[in-house]
């Protein structure tokens, strides 16, 4: 059990429609989810079931109809866009399915991104892209482009730029869905150790159940409900 | 890497397209370097002073006034200084090689616009050696090649000499540069009491009388008090600035001021729509990555800043092309062509690139702010 306290991520009776040719589509109501920092969860479900839709909640990019989110002290569903925008840049990182790479920035300047939104000297700069290029296993591949990678490459760069500001939280959308099983198996290591020697607070939206296995517990999300919870262990 | 590398690199992203938009971008500034350079250069008026006041006959320009009218224009109240003038229109060797002399009493030249036209006293002193010998301004001396100490031959559109011949032969004793490149100094001064002694017709007569106000009168009060004064008399007279003078010469031919600002409106108008269209479906295209940037962290404002920058970049990089190109061509040009690059063409033309970026960069800017970052990766 975890206290009040302890929980990082908490949702409290969302709920959140969408509104399709004059017709409200309901995707949650009055869902509640507690994760405690450092937790590494995995969000499993088929289409529809409302898994992008709270992860869009959780990285603030969509606000519920009803209900709270919290993170950390910050209640995104009271925040207005700008502050929610300043959020993510100091608190949260992001790794997408298609890695979303800027093609005409290299993999240094991609991984700079979210720096340049942070009092941060130029020095300080490069040296902590070349720090968590080293950390993904590309040390040396710092100016090439996108177009010049493989796609387990690609979403390493796309991890180094979540993970450069040292945010406490980190949001995977399908992270391994466009990877073959080796990228696949690198990705979700790299995550692994982020969690367990970081300290990351992960939350991965996935299809995968090889990928879910390796979060601490894997939340299974039908029609917009939590219907079940597994734990790594059992 | 900077926020103005990203911009840089946002505008290079297509080197093809940006390279068109700049050369388009070059091309408007080009044309509005040249025209405004024109209307700086030979042209003249905006050089001209608006202090010094020009006394002509009332009944036109062609028409001459009596030297007698000097006393009386020298004992109005406020006028601290009086030159005058007749000028001599002709050719050097071919017709269309034409040339103009204004005749003038030196010391009184010097005295109500030396200044202006860069009159020195070692020039003066050259100049009272023989009666024959003229000051060659610099643009003509560099367009006909000439220097000092070389006798030069006018041939005169209108004023025969005693001998009933046409021309006129002098000894070039100087060259004066003018005040400013702007000043117009494609012409020479002659010793007016040389032309007039020499003329056939129209002796102690002038085209033009010249006149410096005092500092306590307002050119404008002392032209009507000029005006009132000769209304009633043989001679009535015409008096404007030098800039008034010149501008009503140029109408005569055409409004080469309207001319110009129709031209480089119309270029501007075209440009300003070509690029906000280019500009437009540019951002459009990127508008997955603008919803990624959101995700990121970065704001309205840096979205919009970036997009700015982007459109600077193009504007500054096309438009400074377009202007150093008019630079050049004024100089291989030069003044005699009617091209005077000058400071404030400049300072005009970054202004208008200023003016312009922002105004094709705001359409864009504010269709990438009401992008949803959820709508923004509906678009992949």
């Amino acid at each position: 059990m975890t206290g009040a306290q302890d929980i990082y991520i908490q949702l409290e009776s969302v709920s959140k429609a969408y509104r399709v040719a004059g017709q409200a589509i309901p995707i949650f109501s009055n869902l509640d989810l507690a994760i405690p920092r450092g937790d590494f969860v995995a969000v499993m479900g088929p289409s529809g079931s409302g898994k992008s839709t709270l992860l869009n909640m959780l990285a603030g990019i969509d606000r519920p109809d009803a209900g709270r989110v919290r993170i950390g002290t910050h209640h995104l569903d009271q925040m207005g866009e700008a502050a929610r925008g300043s959020w993510r840049a100091h608190h949260m990182g992001i790794v997408f399915q298609f890695y979303n790479l800027l093609p005409m920035l290299t993999a240094a300047e991609n991984v700079e991104l979210p720096l340049l939104l942070k009092p941060v000297s130029a020095r300080e700069r490069r040296l902590r892209v070349e720090r968590v290029l080293d950390l993904v296993g590309l040390s040396g591949r710092e100016r090439h482009y996108p177009g010049m990678m493989s796609g387990g490459q690609q979403q390493r760069v796309g991890i180094a730029r979540a993970i450069v500001a040292d945010p406490g939280l980190l949001l995977c959308d399908e992270p391994t869905g466009d990877l073959d099983r080796a990228s696949a198996d690198d990705v979700l290591d790299m995550l692994q150790t982020l969690n367990q020697v970081l300290g990351k607070t992960i939350l991965m939206v996935t299809h995968d159940p090889q990928a879910a296995r390796r979060a601490k517990r894997t939340l299974h999300l039908d029609k917009g409900v939590f219907i079940e919870e597994s734990r790594a262990a059992e | 890497m900077t926020f103005l590398d990203l911009a840089r690199r946002n505008a290079l992203r297509k080197p093809l397209r940006a390279m068109l938009l700049m050369v388009c971008i070059a091309m408007a500034f080009l044309i509005y370097g040249l025209t405004t350079s024109f209307l700086d250069g030979a042209q003249g008026a905006s050089a001209a002073s608006e202090d010094i006041l020009g006394v002509t006959s009332a009944g036109g320009r062609t028409q001459a006034l009596p030297m007698a009218s000097l006393a009386a224009l020298s004992a109005i109240p406020d006028v601290a200084g009086v030159a005058y003038v007749t000028r001599l229109r002709g050719f050097v060797e071919v017709e269309k090689n034409v040339v103009a002399v204004s005749a003038a009493d030196m010391p009184r030249l010097m005295d109500v616009n030396g200044k202006g036209l860069g009159l020195t006293p070692a020039l003066l002193q050259a100049m009272e050696v023989a009666r024959d010998r003229v000051l060659v301004g610099r643009a003509l001396a560099d367009a006909q090649g000439w220097a000092v100490g070389q006798r030069v031959a006018i041939t005169a559109f209108n004023v025969t000499g005693q001998d009933g011949g046409r021309d006129w032969r002098f000894e070039i004793a100087g060259i004066f540069e003018g005040e400013t490149a702007s000043t117009d100094t494609y012409f020479m001064i002659a010793r007016y009491d040389y032309v007039n002694a020499m003329r056939a017709r129209g002796r102690d007569t002038v085209d033009a009388f010249v006149v410096r106000p005092s500092a306590q009168v307002s050119p404008a009060v002392l032209a009507a008090r000029i005006d009132a004064q000769f209304a009633n008399s043989a001679s009535p007279t015409r008096t404007q600035s030098e800039k008034q003078f010149l501008e009503a010469f140029l109408r005569q031919y055409a409004d080469v001021g309207l001319l110009v600002n129709l031209v480089v409106g119309a270029a501007f108008i075209t440009l300003l729509m070509i690029v906000v269209n280019t500009m437009i479906f540019a951002i459009r295209e990127r508008t997955f990555e603008i919803g990624v940037l959101k995700t990121l962290g970065f704001s309205r404002s840096h979205i919009v800043t970036l997009i700015l920058v982007e459109t600077s970049f193009i504007f500054l990089l096309g438009g400074g092309i377009g202007l150093l190109l008019a630079w050049l061509a004024a100089q291989v040009a030069g003044p005699e062509l009617g091209l005077v690059f000058s400071s404030m063409v400049l300072i005009k033309g970054v202004a208008i690139m200023a003016g312009l970026s922002l105004a094709t960069g705001a359409l864009p800017a504010i269709a990438a702010l009401r992008i949803p970052v959820i709508n923004a990766f509906r678009t992949r």
